[in-house]
Order: C-alpha cells, then sequence, then structure tokens
C-alpha cells in the first residue's frame, strides 16, 4: 500500500552503491479486515545510504567511539580509501516523508554485483520495501586523526587545570594509543588487523606528534602545537571560499553586518513604485523627497528601524548576503563595511571553531581555542577583533538612538498601551472561545464540584 | 493519511452529541488500530473515553498517527449535515490542517462533502488502569437515563447503593427526598432489557447528577449500559459501540465520587 510521499531509492547520485542491512521482510496477513493490510513492520527495516565510489568492496561500517564525544558510532572505513563518517539527513516531523525502495530492476547493483557478493547474498529477498521515515545515510571522508585525538589527549583535562606544558604526556607507542580507544562494544581492534590501516594511521600521528625511533619501533607524543597547525590548516582549508549560502549568511555577513543608517534615495528606482523604496523610508530616508507614495510607506520607518540587522536589509536590497561586503552599490547605506580582512578570519574562526566544537573532545577543544588565541604568529585575529569592538559601539549606538526615538513618540504610556492591547486580544479570544462552547458545557461549570476530586488524582499521566 | 469510512454516520453523530455537552475541544487520536478520543471536562472531575476500532469502520485506513484537533461544537454543527444513515468518510492528511468529512447518501446519489478547521490541542493524556471494580450493575441505557433524569428534580446528587439485595439509587433534597431500586432481573425474549448486579462487596457512593444525566445523552448509542462502582476510584459508565462481534469499540465515562460534604 502506497504512502503519500515516494521517493525512489534509484535516484541515488554518483552511481552510489545502494547497500541494504539484512532484513527479515515477512509478509504475514495482519489482523485487522482492512481492505489492503499493512505487512508486518521489519523490526531491522532497509536503509539508504550514498557511498563513495572510490569505497572497495573490503569497506565496512564499524562502531568507532566518536571523536567528540567518544559514545560508539558508525563509521565506514575501507582499507584503501579511508575512513568515512556518516551525515543523516530526515525530513521534518512536520513533513513526514517515506522511501519507497524498489531493486528488482537490478540496474543499480548489477556493475557492482561481483565485487558486492557478500552484501547483496544477505538480502537475495529484497524486493520492495517501504520504509517509515525517509532517512538518508551520506557518508562523507573523515581524516582518522579525529578518531585518534581522544587516545593521544588522554590527559589533556588534568594538565589544562594545573600547568598549560603538556610535559607529562608520555611517548607511547602507536599500538598503545590504538589500545586506549578499543573497547569490547567497538570495532577497532579488528579494524587494526587490516593490512596498511595501522601504517596509515601512524602516519596520520605523526602529524600531530613528537616522535621519537625506540629500538625498531616509533614512539609518539601529542605537540598540541602541532595540533593547532595541523587544525587551523585545515580550518584555512574550509574558510578559503565563501561557505554554503545559508552558513556563510548566517555565521559570516549577519555577524559582522552593521547597523543601516539610512538609505540613499536613488532617482531611478523612484520612477517604479517598488516596495524597495517604500521599505528604505528610515529616519533619515523620509528627510529626501519622495515622489512615489506607496501603500507599504506607512510602515517601513517602524520596519527598518526596528530590525536594521536582519529582517529589514533583506527585502531592501536583492543580494541581501553581499550588503555587507559592498554595501555602497546597493540602496541601503550601512554604517560601514566590514573591510575584506575581517571577512576572511571572521571565515576562519567559524571554520575553527566549527571544527572544535564537531569534531573534538570539549576540554581539548578548550585547550585548542585558548593555544588559538595565545598563538598570535600563526593567526592573528587582531583585525577582526578590532572591527567587531567598533560594531558592538555602533549597534549599542543604534540600539540606543532608537529607543530615544519610540520614548518621543509614545512617552509613559507605552507599557500601559501594551497591557490594554493584551486585554482586548485576551477578551476577544475568550469570547471567540464561548461562541464555540456548548450548552451543556457552559451549564456543566455552574455545576458544584466541591468533595470531588481531579481525575489527575486517579489516573496517572501518561 | 487516514481515510476511514464508517456504514452509518449516525455512529459518529451521536458519539459527538453525547461528548459536546462535557467537552469543547479535544483530539481524535488516529493509529492503525482505530480512532481514539480521551478528554475531560473543563473542572477535571469527569472525563471521556471513547475506542472506535478498525473493527467498527467499512474500511479503515491510517499510515501514521495523527491527533486531529477539533471543537466539537463545530464538528456538531458539520455532521447536523449527515443524515442518521449516510455513508460517512473521514479523510486527513499526515499533518492536517483540516479534517474532510464525506457524507453519501445510501437512497439517491447525493454527496456532500466538508472540509472542517482543525486546532492544535495540548492534551495531557492519562493512563486509566484496568480495575477490579466492587459493584458492576448492567442495565438497560433507557432505565439509567430514566433515573438520572427522575431524581434531578430532587437533587444535585445521587447516592449510588450497591447490595447484595440489588441496587439503590437515592436522591435528598430542599422538597424532600426519592429512591429508586432495582433487583437482579432476567428477561429472556427480550435480553437488553435484564438487569444484573455482580457483587464483591457492598459499596455506596454519591456522585453529582448533572453529570450522570450528560453522561446519559449516550444512551442512544447502546441498549445497554454498564455502571461499575469501587470505593476511592472514578464511577464507570460504559455504553458498547460494537455494533459487530468482535469489535471492542466503546464510549466510556468516567465521574470523581463526592466525598465528604453530603448535602
Amino acid at each position: 500500500m502506497a504512502r503519500t510521499r515516494l521517493s525512489s531509492a534509484k535516484d541515488k547520485k554518483g552511481g552510489g552503491t545502494a547497500e541494504k542491512t539484512n532484513t527479515n521482510t515477512t509478509t504475514t496477513t495482519s489482523s485487522t479486515t482492512t481492505k489492503y493490510p499493512l505487512p508486518t513492520e521489519s523490526p531491522n527495516p532497509p536503509k539508504v545510504f550514498i557511498l563513495p565510489n572510490k569505497a572497495t568492496a573490503a569497506a565496512r561500517i564499524v562502531t568507532l567511539p566518536n571523536p567528540r564525544y567518544s559514545k560508539p558510532t558508525r563509521f565506514l572505513v575501507c582499507p584503501e580509501a579511508g575512513f568515512f563518517e556518516f551525515t543523516k539527513i530526515s525530513a521534518p516531523k512536520t513533513a513526514p516523508r517515506s522511501w519507497l525502495l524498489e531493486t528488482a530492476s537490478g540496474a543499480v547493483e548489477k556493475p557492482h554485483e561481483d565485487e558486492e557478493d557478500h552484501i547483496i547474498s544477505s538480502s537475495d529477498g529484497f524486493d520492495v520495501h517501504i520504509t517509515k521515515g525517509a532517512e538518508l545515510y551520506v557518508a562523507s571522508p573523515l581524516d582518522p586523526l579525529f578518531l585518534l585525538l581522544p587516545a593521544l589527549a588522554a590527559g589533556a583535562g588534568q594538565e589544562s587545570k594545573s600547568t598549560p606544558a603538556p610535559k607529562k604526556r608520555l611517548f607511547l607507542s602507536s599500538d598503545d594509543h590504538f589500545d586506549a580507544l578499543s573497547q569490547p562494544t567497538n570495532h577497532v581492534s579488528e579494524i587494526l588487523t587490516w593490512p596498511d590501516l595501522q601504517r596509515s594511521l601512524e602516519l596520520r600521528l605523526a602529524a600531530v606528534c613528537d616522535t621519537v625511533d625506540a629500538g625498531d619501533e616509533q614512539m609518539f607524543r601529542l605537540n598540541e602545537s602541532k595540533l593547532l597547525d595541523e587544525m587551523l590548516a585545515k580550518a584555512r582549508r574550509m574558510a578559503e571560499h565563501a561557505f554554503p549560502k545559508s552558513m556563510e549568511e548566517k555565521f559570516v555577513s549577519k555577524a559582522l553586518e552593521a547597523p543601516i543608517l539610512g538609505v540613499r534615495s536613488q532617482p531611478t528606482a523612484v520612477t517604479e513604485p517598488d516596495p524597495t523604496t517604500a521599505t528604505a523610508k528610515s529616519r533619515e530616508g523620509s528627510a529626501t523627497p519622495m515622489e512615489s507614495v506607496n501603500p507599504q510607506s506607512t510602515i517601513p520607518s517602524l520596519a527598518t528601524s526596528a530590525s536594521s540587522l536582519s529582517e529589514a536589509s533583506a527585502p531592501a536590497t536583492s543580494g541581501s548576503i553581499d550588503s555587507a561586503t559592498n554595501a555602497d552599490s546597493g540602496d541601503v547605506v550601512n554604517a560601514m563595511s566590514a573591510p575584506e580582512e575581517a571577512i576572511k578570519l571572521q571565515r576562519l574562526r567559524v571554520a575553527f571553531n566549527f571544527i572544535c566544537s564537531s569534531y573534538i573532545a570539549p576540554s581539548l577543544a578548550e585547550l585548542l581555542r585558548s593555544h588559538c588565541v595565545a598563538a598570535k604568529d600563526k593567526v592573528d585575529f587582531g583585525p577582526l577583533d578590532d572591527y567587531l569592538i567598533k560594531l558592538t559601539k555602533m549597534r549599542n549606538d543604534a540600539a540606543a538612538a532608537r529607543t530615544s526615538d519610540y520614548s518621543r513618540k509614545r512617552g509613559m504610556d507605552e507599557e500601559e498601551d501594551e497591557r490594554a492591547e493584551k486585554r482586548r486580544k485576551k477578551e476577544e479570544e475568550d469570547k471567540v472561545k464561548k461562541a464555540n462552547q456548548s450548552r451543556g458545557v457552559k451549564k456543566l461549570a455552574k455545576v458544584n464540584t466541591t468533595g470531588m476530586k481531579k481525575m489527575s488524582d486517579f489516573f496517572k499521566k501518561k | 493519511m487516514l481515510q476511514a469510512e464508517l456504514e452509518r454516520a449516525d455512529l459518529l453523530k451521536k458519539v459527538v452529541d453525547a461528548i459536546k455537552d462535557l467537552v469543547q475541544d479535544c483530539n481524535f487520536d488516529c493509529n492503525d488500530s482505530g480512532l481514539a478520543l480521551q478528554a475531560m471536562d473543563n473542572s477535571h472531575v469527569a472525563l471521556v473515553s471513547m475506542l472506535l476500532q478498525v473493527e467498527s469502520f467499512a474500511t479503515y485506513r491510517c499510515d501514521r498517527n495523527i491527533a486531529l484537533g477539533v471543537n466539537l461544537t463545530s464538528l456538531t454543527k458539520v455532521l447536523r449535515a449527515a443524515q442518521a444513515d449516510d455513508r460517512l468518510t473521514l479523510k486527513a492528511e499526515d499533518a492536517p490542517d483540516v479534517l474532510n468529512l464525506l457524507f453519501e447518501s445510501s437512497e439517491n446519489d447525493r454527496i456532500s462533502e466538508y472540509d472542517l478547521k482543525l486546532m492544535d490541542i495540548d492534551q495531557e493524556h492519562l493512563g486509566i488502569p484496568d480495575t477490579e471494580y466492587a459493584a458492576t450493575i448492567t442495565m438497560p441505557s433507557s432505565e439509567f437515563k430514566r433515573i438520572t433524569t427522575d431524581l434531578m428534580a430532587m437533587s444535585e446528587s445521587v447516592t449510588i447503593e450497591a447490595s447484595k439485595d440489588g441496587v439503590k439509587f437515592s436522591a435528598m433534597g430542599d422538597i424532600g427526598n426519592g429512591s429508586v431500586s432495582l433487583r437482579q432481573h432476567t428477561n429472556v425474549e427480550k435480553e437488553d432489557e435484564n438487569v444484573s448486579i455482580q457483587l464483591v462487596e457492598p459499596v455506596s457512593l454519591t456522585f453529582s447528577l448533572k453529570y450522570l444525566v450528560n453522561f446519559c445523552k449516550a444512551a442512544g448509542l447502546s441498549s445497554v449500559v454498564k455502571v461499575c462502582l469501587s470505593n476511592e476510584v472514578p464511577l464507570l459508565v460504559e455504553y458498547n459501540l460494537s455494533g459487530k462481534k468482535g469489535a471492542h469499540s466503546y464510549l466510556r465515562f468516567y465521574l470523581a465520587p463526592k466525598i465528604g460534604d453530603e448535602e
């Protein structure tokens, strides 16, 4: 029986291969007498994955400790392609979706069948499935270094309290480091038996560790300065180009956007009565002659001043994201525009914080952040901080200007007015409620209920 | 998506009629086992619990659990447009704004369709445990209705006393007092008129008559009513809604007893 929304499992991107966890598809007829009985729910429904092409047949989904929270998490590990983390993408609760999975044609699997024999053999009986949740698991490459960090930084928490110097940490062999991660509940020890994997992990270790050769074995000790270099390099790579639009807007543009002072009235823009000029009419803008009296022009002075940071700029300029960088070209006159350097540094800081807060254990992340602030030679956030201080001051000024503007108009009654309005609203709501009340309910309200306990005294809340 | 078809619109009409004077707004909770409702009156001393199992529907389909927040007065207005023997189909999306009601006349090809706006209702759900009642009285629903309305003329509250001799409903008021006693009674020809009393221990409790009269608006749904009493727990008045055998659809009312303060 079909659900309302169906998504075919076949339209996977990039020819990624679909893998199904073993499913037992029992299609017993249900006891109900519905026309189309639903098959009984599988306790282990199939899941949809997008896996990288370069992952070989030997790749496995294994449980490893999460680098930040150290709880067991699933990763895809391939002896050649390396480590991949899974990102779960699911539809919001408000708009539930389902998958219709169909592999009967074999179009998806055929080309890989010989390689993936072991995977498919476990799901021979797989034909068509409907799954309740439309979750999609996307595998993306992960630096195994993150997975190793918890072991390397085992003592980091205590050291940061006493002395910042990481001298107490001992040189240990890679095996000892790996052992620290291994637990009966995860698969660390299993994947370490793979040839080459240990070697490649050691290479990653060497990137952030001081090493000494003890006999034929190499010993490693975490060097926080090297780790900071490594993380900053990652952050730089991430910040090199602009972030995805929504992220860029939220963390970079908005954070650096100066309050809007006013809007230049452009004679060309006035000729056509577009909402841009209407919204543009702010305190300063109103002084300039406005030929077009737009029906909307009564609202804007409030709108622009109330939300100079966020909403107002959106309707005013078409490309609001750019407004911080090239404010002069748009209609809106920002009090100041962020210098290119500050934007770059902001991006770097966001990227660095993102890495710290998603892949590094909280204690170590704290340590890294403090190192990052101290290490002026590696990265200097000075220009950004200067700009931010100026910006905060400007925002405060703008906020102060706004409040004084209100008080001139409404004086002290503002609060009273608000209260009166609330009361009026409530009365109206009550009226609507009363109108929808049946006579019986009204009558019951008059019944004397003294000596009667509430239902919740008898029955517990679920 | 929900799609539920009732052979007769009557059933839902009567259920809503019986509840609408007790609660104003409530959630109809739909899942794959049927349509359920639980709501309390404004003073929280009475509770109504309804279950229409899948078997009570001609066809029933519900893919996801859906809560339909309905104002019962508005629903009554819409249901007034349905004839008693119309086929009624309820339809709703997975995250619905409206409940679609379709009435199909059994005699001609008249089809009427209504969309009822839904609302978000924040309702707490109470878990009702299975209770062994001290006394369970089964009687014709019309009889129970008559007793409550008759005694309503005398007083605001009624004392129900169940003993091995039978069950006695008594009311004391300003103008005097009155009582009705029933004994176990078996009518071979008309089973619906049987009065049976199952007693574990004698029990005597006082209840608000206004609420009981209100519950009796459900009398049209079933010819038999079951009244269950025990000390320290709410009274249960149950109407069976299963037309066909095998279904366990019901409409239950719970009412807290009056303690102390006996006028």
